[in-house]
């Protein structure tokens, strides 16, 4: 017996999806047998701003891109500067780069754990992460005057010192925060609805991941370790002890491990650095910001944000405004090329679930 | 249509006091803004205690809020959502970015001002809103059910003409139905 | 060759020997730099990737040089096992940018040419997926081209709403508008910050 195939809009109005991205499907009773990604919702033309706004006034800017987790886009630019003006970043500014970007890590897994139940229909879990997500942005807070947006990390250091007492608080917050671990255990991760849901879900091959540009806890989760921060540590990530989780499997689940156990790595990273943090100077001084002039070359950066790599190509011809900053996020890949192969062969109602686990943000794929 | 003007006081208090106690979200993040709408609905700021939740779809939806920068492409979407909602249906404008452009005014993607293609009836400044901003928004929307001043739809009606001229000099491909349910 | 051995010097001497006409510098410490001619690039990237193990596509690039009348295309490749990125850049003509497509070695690059049809204009021949990807409805020059001005666009199509200038001193208006005095401690921070 023959069904017929349908066109179903998953489209940007929906309760489901992971933004404002719209998945055209072709569904053959529950099994989903072609899928088209369709994006363009969110396009500022971000590079094209950028080449109009002189390099001081990029910082406000480029945070905006990727929508939850700002920093590493603000990190990025900042390095990819010093590199080629070749400026010097003293050792306490790297530090405290380090722990805003490992707090902000935690407050994207956070949200993500809540995305991921979301879609389940296990609501409790959304009202709890992202209620002891808060407290980390009131951390962010307190540090650099903004909730989401913090532009605070800049080309020679970061804008102003730690305050006083800071990392007492940033330590209670950790504890905190470890405390709740069981619960979310009990809650989620030793849930078996929960893996039988997920086990054997939205596959992908471990012979083609590399090929395919799979970065990130996708390709941790099909236990290829790579990682940027052991790769090419930057700032001071080779003065750390820290481990990269992974699991065999490929699917929904071993994915899920994988951002479970950094979740804890990420808590010891931010202990050690506190521990380890010097005295000095916070700033390298850019002489009169406003009339600042970047010399000829270019540069590409890459950071490992909770996606995964971040990339940034950087272009100067030598005048005050930039020539060209092209921004690669990893949803660009994850969410319009690996879709659409993984989307095949899915249930309907798995399409949602799989999005969340590969960590799609249209913000970044658009610009 | 007359009414008595006592018992018309009495109906549209008791009609008023229902609507803004139950203010249901269309669940659509249409920008940057909508990263602190589970911040305001969950256990923190919980919005839930003045009757917010979100709705799956258009029908079954009072409040649009449109978060943030709109994209041409979205804005042809967001009016076909807008136009089936039923009555009574309020906008909301959340950030700068509705307001006067904000920090994309240069852009040649996004809209700069959004009263001139919908009707809205709070503007909520901020980028992004706190959540207490936001709370703060909708007591003053809630504030404007009571008095009875809040009527955008009804505006929308009326000038509909001059709303669909603005929509259709951004919108090229107009491929939309020319009524408005 | 064993590929753990592969250094940026090992790698800048392979590259040398096998395509003589590419221009080949060790950037700094983990970069490699090639420049090559545009009919050469896709031999180039083929044997990176099967025989130098260099298996990322990690980033997909063009950059407008109106200047030169060309377009620049930058392919930026990734080793695992030697920890080393190649970064390639080759020159096409801007009046008729053609280019060959690479979805055949990396299908995540039919992504990249499909914006950059769509952005700057370029022809990827063998790829069948170009046409509206971000856009919609657009009419009129590929808008990241250096010759679009998109201020004059923004300011002709969409309603400014009066009262918002820009390169205004702030503190002023503001006062000027609500009558009161710009604070002592706001007059000095805005006067050290122009002078600096």
């Amino acid at each position: 017996m023959r069904e017929k195939e349908t066109t179903l809009y998953l489209g940007p109005q929906h309760p489901g999806i992971t933004g404002n991205i719209m998945v055209k499907l072709k569904v053959a009773g529950d099994t989903v047998v072609k899928a088209e990604t369709h994006v363009g919702y969110l396009h500022r033309a971000f590079e094209k701003l950028m080449e109009q706004r002189t390099w001081i006034q990029c910082f406000p800017i480029v945070c905006r891109i990727c929508v939850p987790e700002p920093d590493p886009n603000e990190e990025n630019l900042a390095r990819a500067i010093e590199e080629i003006e070749v400026r010097e970043v003293p050792e306490r500014a790297k530090y405290i780069r380090v722990m805003v970007l490992e707090l902000a890590r935690l407050a994207t897994y956070g949200l993500w754990m809540g995305g991921q139940s979301g879609s389940m229909g296990l609501y409790t879990m959304p009202q709890w992460t992202v209620g002891d997500r808060d407290y980390i942005i009131d951390l962010f807070e307190e540090l650099t005057g903004g909730r989401i947006y913090h532009m605070y990390i800049w080309a020679g250091g970061v804008r102003r010192d730690l305050p006083e007492g800071f990392t007492d608080r940033v330590l209670k917050v950790l504890d905190y925060l470890e405390s709740r671990l069981p619960d979310y255990d009990n809650l989620l991760f030793n849930n078996a609805m929960f893996r039988k849901r997920a086990e054997g879900v939205g596959i992908i091959p471990k012979d083609k991941a590399l090929e395919w540009g799979v970065v990130g806890p996708p390709l941790r989760g099909c236990g290829i370790k790579h990682d940027v921060r052991i790769d090419e540590p930057y700032e001071i990530y080779d003065k750390l002890d820290f481990e990269i989780p992974t699991a065999e499997g490929c699917d929904v689940w071993s994915r899920a491990l994988v951002r479970r156990q950094e979740y804890e790595q990420s808590i010891s990273i931010i202990r050690q650095v506190i521990d380890k943090m010097p005295g000095g100077d916070y700033y390298n001084k850019i002489p009169n910001p406003l009339t600042w002039k970047v010399p000829p070359g270019e540069a590409y950066v890459k950071t490992e944000s909770a996606r995964g790599e971040f990339g940034y190509y950087a272009v100067s011809d030598g005048s005050d405004k930039p020539r060209r900053i092209h921004v690669r996020g990893p949803a660009y890949v994850h969410g319009v090329s690996l879709l659409e192969k993984i989307l095949v062969g899915a249930n309907v109602a798995d399409v949602s679930f799989i999005m969340n686990s590969l960590g799609t943000c249209p913000p970044e794929i658009e610009r | 249509m007359t009414y008595d003007k006592n018992s018309k006081k009495i109906v549209d208090i008791i009609q008023s006091f229902a609507r803004k106690h139950s203010l249901w979200i269309l669940g659509y993040g249409t920008g940057c803004g909508a990263i602190e709408i589970p911040p305001t609905m969950t256990s923190r700021y919980d919005g839930e205690r003045f009757g917010l939740r979100g709705a799956a779809t258009p029908r079954q939806a009072d409040v649009l809020l449109i978060t943030g920068y709109l994209a041409t492409k979205t804005l042809k979407r967001v009016i076909r959502s807008y136009e089936q909602m039923q009555s009574p249906k309020y906008v909301i404008g959340f950030g700068s970015c509705t307001i006067n452009g904000g920090m994309y005014w240069d852009s040649y993607n996004t809209i700069n001002a959004l009263d001139q293609y919908l009707p809205v009836d709070v503007f909520i400044n901020g980028c992004m809103p706190r959540p207490e901003s936001v709370i703060s928004g909708f007591i003053e929307l809630q504030k404007l059910i009571a008095e009875g001043r809040a009527d955008g739809a009804e505006k929308y009606q009326k000038n509909l003409e001059w709303y669909r001229e603005n929509q259709k000099k951004v919108i090229h491909n107009w491929k939309m139905p020319d009524y408005n349910w | 060759m064993n590929r753990k051995e592969c250094t940026e010097n090992t790698c800048t001497e392979q590259i040398q020997k096998i395509f003589h006409t590419a221009e080949v510098e060790v950037q700094r410490e983990k970069r490699v730099k090639v420049k090559l001619r545009a009919d050469l690039i896709l031999p180039f990237l083929a044997y990176a990737k099967d025989y130098m193990n260099f298996k990322h596509l990690a980033h997909f690039s063009c950059v407008d040089w109106i200047e030169d009348n060309e377009f620049e295309l930058v392919f930026m490749l990734w080793s695992y096992e030697a920890n080393l990125m190649i970064m390639v850049k080759t020159r096409i003509d801007r009046s008729n940018p053609e280019f060959e497509t690479l979805s055949h070695l990396w299908p995540q690059a039919e992504t990249y040419e499909r914006e950059m049809h769509e952005m700057f204009g370029v022809n990827f021949e063998g790829n069948n997926r170009l046409g509206e990807f971000i856009l919609e409805d657009w009419e009129g020059i590929p808008p990241f081209r250096r010759d679009f001005n998109t201020i004059k666009y923004s300011q002709e199509n969409f309603y400014q709403r009066p009262g918002r200038e820009d390169a205004q001193n702030v503190r002023e208006t503001v006062s000027k508008h609500s009558g009161k005095e710009v604070p002592d401690f706001a007059k000095e921070y805005s006067i050290r910050r122009i002078e600096e």
